[in-house]
């Protein structure tokens, strides 16, 4: 069965388009393509997203505004923060970084990928649009488990806001079990000054886990810092929904989050220095 | 090596690879590429239980779809076709056997075996058809572990069988249990080797054409063995081998699993048949990557002197070889046993091998055919030794390994090594990895949390198998022809899979012809044209395609000798072919253009010719020599004329918090003997090694509970990428067989085993202040945090 295409010129022809809620959305399409190649995805309705005019980095009062459709390779030319230097380990090479928008995979929402926990770790505000009208969710209301959001099938993601971070540090850490393989476990801290520490830990769960870390007083190799970063960590997974893939089970996941963390922990407040 | 002064394209030299240009213009021809007019294209229905007898297949959905042509099941194709022959046959062994069809007739034994097939219009087509054939199955009670299958009360696979047993083997020969009486020490061990698999660039596929109005049916295959093909299909599909054309052309990678036995040719070959028309099935990643490589367990003990010379080996493997199947790779266990004592004086082994059927795809012959198994657990158990003994384990190899001027050798288990310099080996690998070096940077590293480890891996590889019956034969068969204007065509028996023997062998009929070798045309893989020969397997290509090719090379050489001397008036022993011209060798000016003195053979023949048999060809098998198939006392016999060895170190950096292994550094001590081309030496061997690397570190097929496959694709199944692999580095040592033609040994097959203990020892070797015990491979992080974790908890 070939599906009903349609690349709509704006924003209301995409949510007419979605109205009926049959519709699978198409950004990039590093996703969905290979899962209907594969019969992963059977779609009644294509919706294209690349002549709806939703690409691009703009800076408003209320922080950076990220269009659906900006790709990797823009968010690396725009120096977004964290998301540019998480565009650059996008795993798939140039192919991969061109075509493929962090607005996507976040509506994908594989719990073993870089956007999610990142959206979270940034307090992003995700700008869905149906028909009905448009309404903002929290990234951290907006992964309800793996490959779930509170997307409705007749609403698009249209845009993310990024909250201005001020002097905030950040950090990120991916850990894969090969050049090829899916993130296993992931870890984005910001560090505002006066403040606790905020990583977010992707992977290790079905949703992006926030955890609060003191910062350490004795450097991050302090073995105290350290158990207190493993006991912060599992107490936030113990909360949370496992998570399991082929590559790697939730006890691997839960066992090294505390290690990833404390990395990017340390990544962020090296760049102090 | 090449003098400085010889051309590349002499033996010896580097040559670049004749097909170069074509395959990184998109120029080469792969069989996806033959469109023929009317062609169809077909899809496999495969079993989604991994064991189950069919109940019912309902076609009608699937007959009704757009394009469809044909919708064939198990039971209608057995009308028409009988069981594909064996490339190997259990039964002539002393095995268990069970006929394979090209699609089940009445049960399936693995998730994914073919039930049925659609052709259609177009693979889209046949792609939908094919998921509305409707299979009703009784599911029965599966087993996926080799153990498992082996108790008394599991499932059986092949109800006619005594047990889900193929064959039971002992090899070796001594008193194994006076010689660990003996021993100042004995350790023992369980290994484990994960189920990885080839994944060629290239997929499995076949084109088949079959003509009604001649009768005659012609299949472009990407196939290791296009004799072999020849005579399985007109076996299971009764036709006369003159009838058949199987052209094999351009393959995109072998490494074994295209070696001739999987149901889909013979499928394929009926599907063309029972439409009329041409019909084409290219295999979808996902079934390739159900072809497994090996799995094996091993239980083994060694005993020792104190000085680490080991007196004695016991072992005992259970090989998990998935469902049977008509191709090679069933057998490749055998040859993890046989290889075991490796390259070491080991009087004493007694070995126990169990070839064990699960539900589970095929394992497929595999470079390394098993092989590799016996370098890993072999390596594994000297470094288990040198650790209970306190010795290092370099120094433990060189006390056990069979020195310079012992060879040939006779292991305890039969093989009659050639060659060889393994001492030689060890030096050059020590020096060129700086082992010391590592050595003295460890303890200090260490302080400062970081785990650095070195280990070394030496392979044996014996190659260029024969095996009597069988078609696996250790010679084969080359035509070399000279037109009348000079051009040269070679057609031999030998494939290429890509690695590039077409240059190799074109390289040694130039040299040997005195020709440049841009006159050289060589022709592969093509029934119809090349005389009757075996393709490609076990590193056999350069020693028999390029022996017969030398063979036939020196007959039209001398043929121009002779015409050229008398041309020249001069004695035949005074004349040369070198560069293209008859020459007197003490007098460069008196030259004939070869072109000129082969045009006078075959165009005057009656005149200056007179004489001399006016052809300019010669067909030449080369049978090379330490192939002995009558059984010694032991009942022992001797099917590889060549062993190539090489010492492989690898030096990891394990993260302790994860259980990373990061590859810092390789080097392979590669001794082949003679090498025709060493840049295509070191090509093969690189892939070797990365194939090896990948099946330590990251690549592993999962089957859930039920028998499906889960990692099917490359996001799930880790092949290294070019980031997880060093520069992998390479010395050299020539050590010349005395049984072949250039003293050359087979090359294309060393690396898998020895990159698996190499690894496997280096991460043991990081680890050792954690008191870790590697267990097996695939060392994934997960595997290595848990090893990591027993050790603390012991």
């Amino acid at each position: 069965m070939t599906p009903r295409y349609s690349a709509p010129r704006d924003l209301v022809g995409v949510t007419a388009a979605l109205a009926d809620g049959d519709g699978v959305v198409v950004g990039g399409g590093t996703m969905v393509v290979p899962d209907m190649t594969h019969g992963r995805t059977r779609a009644a309705a294509l919706v294209d997203l690349s002549r709806a005019g939703l690409a691009g980095v703009t800076a408003g009062a209320d922080g950076v505004v990220v269009g659906a459709m900006t790709t990797y390779t823009d968010l690396v030319e725009a120096g977004v923060p964290l998301l540019s230097s998480v565009a650059t380990g996008i795993t798939g090479g140039p192919q991969i970084r061109n075509r493929g928008t962090a607005g996507g995979s976040a509506c994908y929402a594989n719990p073993a990928s870089d956007v999610p926990a990142c959206l979270v770790a940034l307090d992003a505000r995700m700008r869905l649009a149906s028909a009905g009208g448009k309404r903002e969710v929290p990234a951290a209301g907006f992964f309800l488990g793996g490959f779930r959001t509170a997307r409705r099938p007749d609403e698009v993601l249209a845009e993310v806001v990024l909250p201005q971070l001020g002097n905030a540090l950040l950090g990120y850490v991916k850990f894969k079990l090969a050049e090829s393989s899916w993130p296993i476990v992931t870890a984005a801290t910001v560090a505002v000054p006066g403040t606790a520490l905020r990583v977010v830990v992707g992977g290790a769960a079905a949703v992006p886990v926030v955890v609060a870390v003191d910062r350490p007083s004795a450097g991050s190799g302090d073995p105290a810092w350290r158990d207190h970063v493993r006991e912060a960590v599992h107490t936030a997974l113990d909360a949370a929904e496992p998570w399991s893939d082929v590559l790697a089970p939730a006890a691997y996941r839960r066992r090294i989050a505390p290690a990833i963390a404390a990395r990017s922990a340390a990544h962020a407040l090296e760049e102090d220095r | 090596m090449a003098a400085p002064t010889q051309p590349d394209s002499a033996i010896g030299g580097s040559a670049r690879k004749r097909d170069g240009a074509a395959l990184l213009t998109g120029r080469a021809v792969f069989v996806d590429d033959h469109q023929p007019t009317g062609m169809l294209h077909a899809q496999v229905v495969r079993s989604t239980v991994a064991h189950g007898r069919i109940l019912s297949v309902d076609t009608a959905a699937a007959e009704a779809a757009p394009g469809v042509r044909l919708v064939l099941t198990g039971r209608r194709a057995a009308e028409s076709a009988g069981p594909v022959p064996y490339f190997i046959d259990p039964a002539a062994r002393g095995g268990n056997r069970t006929d394979i069809r090209c699609l089940q007739v009445d049960e399936v034994v693995y998730v994914g075996q073919p039930v049925a097939a659609v052709v259609a219009e177009t693979r889209r087509q046949a792609l939908d058809a094919a998921a509305l054939v409707a299979v009703e199955y009784e599911v029965l009670p599966h087993v996926l572990d080799a153990e498992e299958a082996m108790l008394p009360d599991a499932p059986r696979l092949y109800p006619e069988w005594p047990g889900n047993v193929v064959m039971h083997n002992r090899y070796g020969t001594g008193d194994t249990d006076a010689a660990l009486a003996a021993a100042d020490v004995v350790v023992s061990g369980e290994l484990r080797i994960g189920r990885s698999t080839t994944s060629p660039i290239e997929p499995r596929g076949y084109l088949a054409s079959w003509n009604a109005a001649e009768g005659k049916l012609t299949v472009h295959a990407s196939c290791q063995n296009p004799h072999q093909m020849r005579w399985m299909l007109a076996t299971s599909l009764g036709l006369d081998e003159g009838d058949i054309r199987i052209v094999t052309a351009k393959v995109g990678g072998s490494f074994g699993l295209k070696m001739q036995g999987h149901p889909e040719e013979t499928l394929v070959a009926l599907l063309s048949i029972l439409t009329g028309a041409p019909v084409k099935w290219i295999e979808d990643r996902r079934e390739t990557l159900m072809a497994g490589a090996r799995q094996q367990v091993h239980r083994f003990t060694v005993g020792a002197m104190a000085d680490g010379r080991i007196v004695a080996l016991v072992d005992d493997i259970v090989a998990d070889v998935g469902a049977l199947t008509a191709q090679a790779g069933w057998a490749m266990p055998n040859m993890s046993a046989t290889t075991l004592p490796s390259g070491y004086l080991v009087p004493d082994c007694r070995i126990g091998l169990d070839i064990v059927v699960t539900n589970k795809p095929p394992v497929n012959a595999a470079r390394g055919f098993g092989k590799d198994a016996a370098h890993f657990v072999m390596e594994r158990a000297v470094d288990i030794v040198a650790h209970e003994l306190g010795l290092d384990p370099a120094e433990v190899r060189r006390r056990n390994f069979i020195p310079a001027d012992r060879f040939p050798h006779r292991t305890s288990t039969g093989l009659n090594i050639d060659s060889g310099d393994f001492v030689g080996l060890l030096d050059k690998v020590l020096d060129e990895v700086g082992y010391a070096g590592i050595r003295a940077r460890q303890g200090g590293l260490r302080h400062r949390g970081r785990y650095l480890g070195v280990g070394l891996g030496f392979e044996l590889t014996p190659e260029s198998s024969d095996s009597p019956g069988t078609f696996v034969s250790g010679f084969d068969t080359t035509t070399v022809r000279m037109s009348v204007t000079g051009m040269v065509t070679v057609l031999t028996g030998v494939t290429s899979p890509g690695g590039g023997n077409d240059t190799g062998i074109a390289q040694i009929v130039a040299t040997e012809l005195g020709v440049p070798m841009e006159w050289v045309e060589l022709v592969q893989g093509d029934t119809d044209r090349c005389p009757n020969g075996f393709g490609n397997f076990s590193g056999r290509s350069m020693v028999v395609g390029g022996g017969s090719a030398t063979l036939a090379a020196r007959d039209v050489r001398d043929k121009l000798a002779l015409l050229g001397s008398r041309m020249l008036d001069v004695p035949v022993d005074r004349v040369e072919v070198a560069d293209g011209v008859v020459r007197v060798v003490d007098d460069h000016s008196r030259a004939l253009a070869v072109p000129d003195v082969a045009r006078a053979l075959l165009t005057r023949a009656f005149a200056v010719a007179d004489g001399i048999e006016p052809v300019l060809e010669s067909t030449r098998a080369y049978k090379p020599g330490n192939i002995d198939h009558v059984p010694d006392e032991f009942g022992r016999i001797q099917p590889y004329p060549t062993y190539s060895s090489s010492l492989h170190a690898a030096v990891v950096d394990v993260d302790v918090e994860t259980g990373k292994v990061v590859l810092l550094d390789y080097v392979m001590a590669h001794d082949c003997g003679t090498m025709i081309n060493p840049a295509l030496v070191e090509g093969q061997a690189r892939g070797a090694v990365a194939m090896g690397l990948g099946s330590a570190l990251s690549e592993q097929l999962v089957f859930g509970e039920d028998g499906t496959l889960l990692s099917d694709r490359f996001k799930t199944y880790l092949l290294p990428r070019a980031g997880d692999v060093p520069e992998l580095r390479m010395v050299h040592q020539v050590t010349p067989s005395p049984f072949t033609m250039h003293g050359n040994k087979g090359a294309g097959e060393a690396g898998v085993g020895g990159a698996q203990a190499a690894v496997a020892n280096a991460v043991e070797d990081a680890l050792a202040a954690l008191g870790v015990r590697v267990r097996g491979v695939p060392l994934t992080p997960p595997a290595v945090l848990a090893l990591i974790d027993e050790a603390a908890a012991r």
